[in-house]
């Protein structure tokens, strides 16, 4: 026995001293390399292609558009100069002198039409496409000397320098196009401040500085985006100090990293927008007052608090702040005799009973939050049942055609990437653009049409604002929506970084980050 | 023997094209409609028809099929409709680092599970049988992620807080060096050391009373020879069987294991690729498991011969 106990002693001694032996310290890396802890993979390099923000959080490192929106809704001009109108719909764009693509390729009128072009080629199957479309025409684009390119739409309209700021028109090399989809697949080939280093799929996706970039040099050389999926991984990974950024960090674990003296947690304004509309062709809510009396009874603020702790902002417009056009309205108080009152003028019986349909899974407690509508309701005498769809059966429903559109009142979201009050407004109030468009209220407004269709029509900022202002008032007081929330994000940085920014876009930008 | 193994591996054939078949269809009957994944919500309806006609899903099912198995025979398992590259690849690439985890937790759970079970079964009622039983039940009982999550704040968090150290004890999540592997195949091992404790526990009970274990002991041989040598070759094969399952279990614990802790395997990519409807990847990926599972079986069924002479194939 004891020579048994001696031999388990050897063993185990052995396997001890080989584990010290081998033991390399997890150290974060040091210097300056960025890591950040995102939730997806990238699906693919062709950032033409891509659609989700984690792509081009990555990509956009890469690939640069000709125009930039800045975080705080200003346009700047980015690979391109400037831009004019030369008609009422032509464009026409000055391009950035003696920039070349990381494989040589000069950047020119050229690369730009191929690009476009690329995107509006219906083979290629672009989801942004639409972005170059105008009045269901696709945008032309012609080369009129080496540096300046003009484009021509349908209509006048003014959103196009917001929309080429979007990521998926950023720029490629067409040397890169002309290799076709597979190669766009997994290679890319831009002008932007890093290149592609490597990308382990499913894992992470390296970046390194782009020695030759144009123009001001990053200051971290090799970023890291490494894909960790689970949420309370991503908070271990940050409190652990083995990834430099963590983002969307669930609201749960918002207080308890803020109270971690070497983190700092980052909210940002988003740009999707939850509400529900009302058919405005059905009753009782084709009566302004039922559909004021429901904003008047649902308590917004409460909401935002008990289901989103705070992660989420209570809606001033019909769109989040960051956009350009925003114009902040007074939001219906909490106020269910005022709402009681409405309903009994309109004619509404005490126990009328409502179908409210929502998605779930789909946006983050879309269930909880119709519920609570319902709770809520239920207080001012409505009756209200909820029908609950998964999503690829819900979009269809909510937007069937007039006369077989069975919604009463139905939740929904809108993001607004282009950052621009276009994106925000005309798909979704203008009378053009009922189903199976987005206006799924059926809003009808003159009025309103007519100062869309003046915002999207003149380059000049002041006199854009001036109509989405008053465009804005009108649909707050029409009330086609219950008017529910914007979501923000939450972003936890390690401090020992700084210039970090969160776009409200959800795109991560670390070309002006530092690490002490 | 080897006329059974031939014999064996013909019969899989059918099996296998059965699960394609299921698989393929099964895809296909979830809701949700893979060009609209692939193009996003806003595409307008023309993008969505030249995505839906590039991947081929305007065909009639039937021709769908015809066309999949065509190429699955020629080793063609298609493109992934997200990365755009092919499944083989894909797969070839991720197979090998779940198998690691896969094997490394099977090796592990049979090499604590099975001592902790013969150990209890030769002290019934003790109470190191009583205390082991109960750490099983809690093994079994604990959800995968979970633990995952606990062993994660505790390595990395709280054990270098504790210490005062700069930089956690272990990775918390990721892949590549034997570190990163710790956790992931701790979490995936406790509950198949538990079930295999048990099960030997259970089957080392049952062989112990039988007569010929007294006979040996009448013999006045070494009660560690009975144990090791007479009985537990004899409560083997149960314990095989339920190593063979756990095989496939601790495939689907992969799934989620390698979520939590960012371990780039082939589970993971079966679960984002479910999310993004990318059939090509979805039906390889199940396949693969699927040939994963008829092999283990034949496996279990060949060792059943050697551990027990009065089972014989022909």
């Amino acid at each position: 026995m004891k020579h048994k106990t001696k031999r388990v002693f050897f063993v185990l001694g052995m396997v001890v001293s080989l584990l010290v032996m081998a033991w390399q310290p997890v150290v974060a890396q040091e210097g300056s390399t960025l890591t950040i802890a995102s939730g997806t993979d990238i699906e693919n390099t062709n950032i033409h292609i891509v659609t989700s923000s984690p792509s081009f959080s990555v990509l956009e490192h890469i690939y640069e558009p000709l125009f930039s929106m800045s975080p705080e809704g200003e346009l700047e001009p980015l690979l391109a100069e400037s831009i004019e109108a030369t008609s009422e719909n032509t464009y026409e764009i000055a391009l950035r002198e003696g920039i070349t693509f990381t494989d040589g390729t000069p950047f020119n009128a050229e690369a730009v039409k191929a690009n476009l072009d690329w995107v509006l080629n219906v083979d290629n199957a672009a989801t942004f496409r639409f972005l170059l479309v105008v009045g269901g025409e696709p945008a032309e684009v012609e080369v009129i000397d080496d540096l300046t390119v003009q484009i021509t739409t349908a209509t006048p309209f003014a959103p196009l320098p917001a929309h080429l700021s979007h990521g998926s028109l950023a720029m490629v090399s067409p040397a890169a196009l002309d290799e076709g989809s597979d190669f766009l697949a997994t290679n890319a080939i831009g002008t932007g401040p890093y290149v592609l280093g490597q990308w382990d799929r499913g894992e992470r996706v390296v970046l390194e500085r782009n020695a030759e970039y144009w123009g001001d040099m990053p200051d971290i050389e090799t970023l890291i985006f490494s894909v960790v999926q689970e949420d309370g991984a991503r908070i271990v990974e940050i409190e652990a100090g083995t990834v430099d950024v963590a983002v969307r960090v669930p609201p749960a674990d918002m207080s308890r990293l803020e109270d971690n003296p070497d983190i700092n947690v980052e909210v940002t304004p988003g740009l999707r927008t939850i509400y529900i509309f009302f058919n405005t062709t059905k009753a009782p809510f084709d009566d302004v007052r039922v559909r004021q009396a429901v904003n008047y009874a649902v308590d917004q603020a409460a909401i935002v608090e008990a289901l989103f702790e705070g992660a989420a902002l209570e809606s001033t417009a019909p769109f989040a702040s960051p956009i350009f056009g925003y114009s902040e309205q007074t939001p219906y108080s909490y106020d269910p005799d005022r709402a009681r009152e409405l309903l009994a003028e309109a004619g509404v019986e005490e126990g009328t009973t409502l179908e409210l349909y929502h998605p779930t899974g789909r946006y983050i407690q879309d269930a909880l939050v119709a519920d609570a509508v319902r709770a809520q309701l239920s207080e001012v005498g409505l009756n209200v049942e909820l029908r609950t769809l998964e999503w690829p059966q819900y979009v269809p429903f909510v937007r069937a055609p007039e006369e077989e559109n069975e919604v009463q009142f139905a939740m929904l979201g809108w993001g607004t990437p282009t950052v621009d009050a276009d994106y925000a407004l005309f798909a979704l109030f203008h009378s053009s653009e009922h189903p199976p468009g987005f206006n799924g209220a059926f809003y009808d407004n003159p009025d309103v049409d007519a100062l869309l269709e003046e915002a999207r029509s003149t380059l000049d900022p002041e006199a854009r604002l001036a109509a989405y202002d008053q465009a804005i008032a009108t649909i707050w007081e029409d009330a086609p929506w219950l008017f529910l929330y914007s979501e923000i994000q939450v972003t936890a940085i390690r401090n020992n970084v700084s210039g970090f920014v969160v776009h409200p876009d959800e795109s991560l930008i670390a070309t002006g980050a530092t690490k002490e | 023997m080897t006329r059974y193994l031939i014999r064996r591996l013909l019969l899989a054939i059918p099996t296998l094209i059965g699960v394609s078949f299921f698989v393929f269809l099964s895809v296909r009957l979830v809701p949700g409609d893979p060009a609209i994944a692939l193009a996003g919500e806003l595409a307008t309806p023309e993008i969505v028809a030249q995505v839906r006609e590039d991947l081929g899903l305007d065909d009639p099912l039937h021709i769908q099929y015809i066309t999949y198995m065509g190429r699955m025979l020629q080793g063609d398992m298609g493109q992934s409709i997200r990365s755009r590259l092919p499944v083989v690849d894909e797969i070839a690439l991720r197979l090998p680092r779940t198998l690691l985890l896969t094997f490394a937790s099977l090796l592990v759970a049979a090499a604590i599970g099975i001592p902790l079970g013969i150990a209890s079964s030769t002290r019934p009622g003790s109470m190191f049988d009583t205390g082991s039983m109960i750490v099983a039940l809690l093994g079994i009982s604990m959800p995968i992620f979970w633990l995952g999550l606990m062993l994660m704040i505790l390595f990395a968090v709280l054990i270098p807080d504790w210490l005062s150290l700069t930089s956690p004890v272990l990775p918390p999540t990721g892949y590549g060096t034997w570190q990163h592997m710790i956790m992931p195949v701790t979490a995936l091992a406790a509950n198949s050391i538990a079930l295999q404790a048990r099960m030997t526990r259970a089957s080392m009970l049952e062989v112990l009373g039988q007569d010929y274990i007294r006979t040996a002991r009448a013999k006045g041989q070494y009660e560690r020879t009975v144990v090791y040598y007479h009985a537990l070759r004899n409560a083997l094969l149960p314990i095989v069987t339920i190593i063979g399952l756990q095989f496939g279990t601790l495939l689907g614990g992969a799934v989620l294991t390698e979520t939590v802790f960012s371990w780039p395997g082939i589970g993971r990519l079966l679960v984002d690729s479910i999310g993004y409807r990318d059939y090509p990847v979805i039906q390889g990926t199940v396949f693969v498991i699927a040939v994963g599972f008829v092999l283990t079986n034949i496996l279990v069924d060949v060792l059943y011969a050697y551990l027990d002479p009065r089972i014989q194939y022909r």
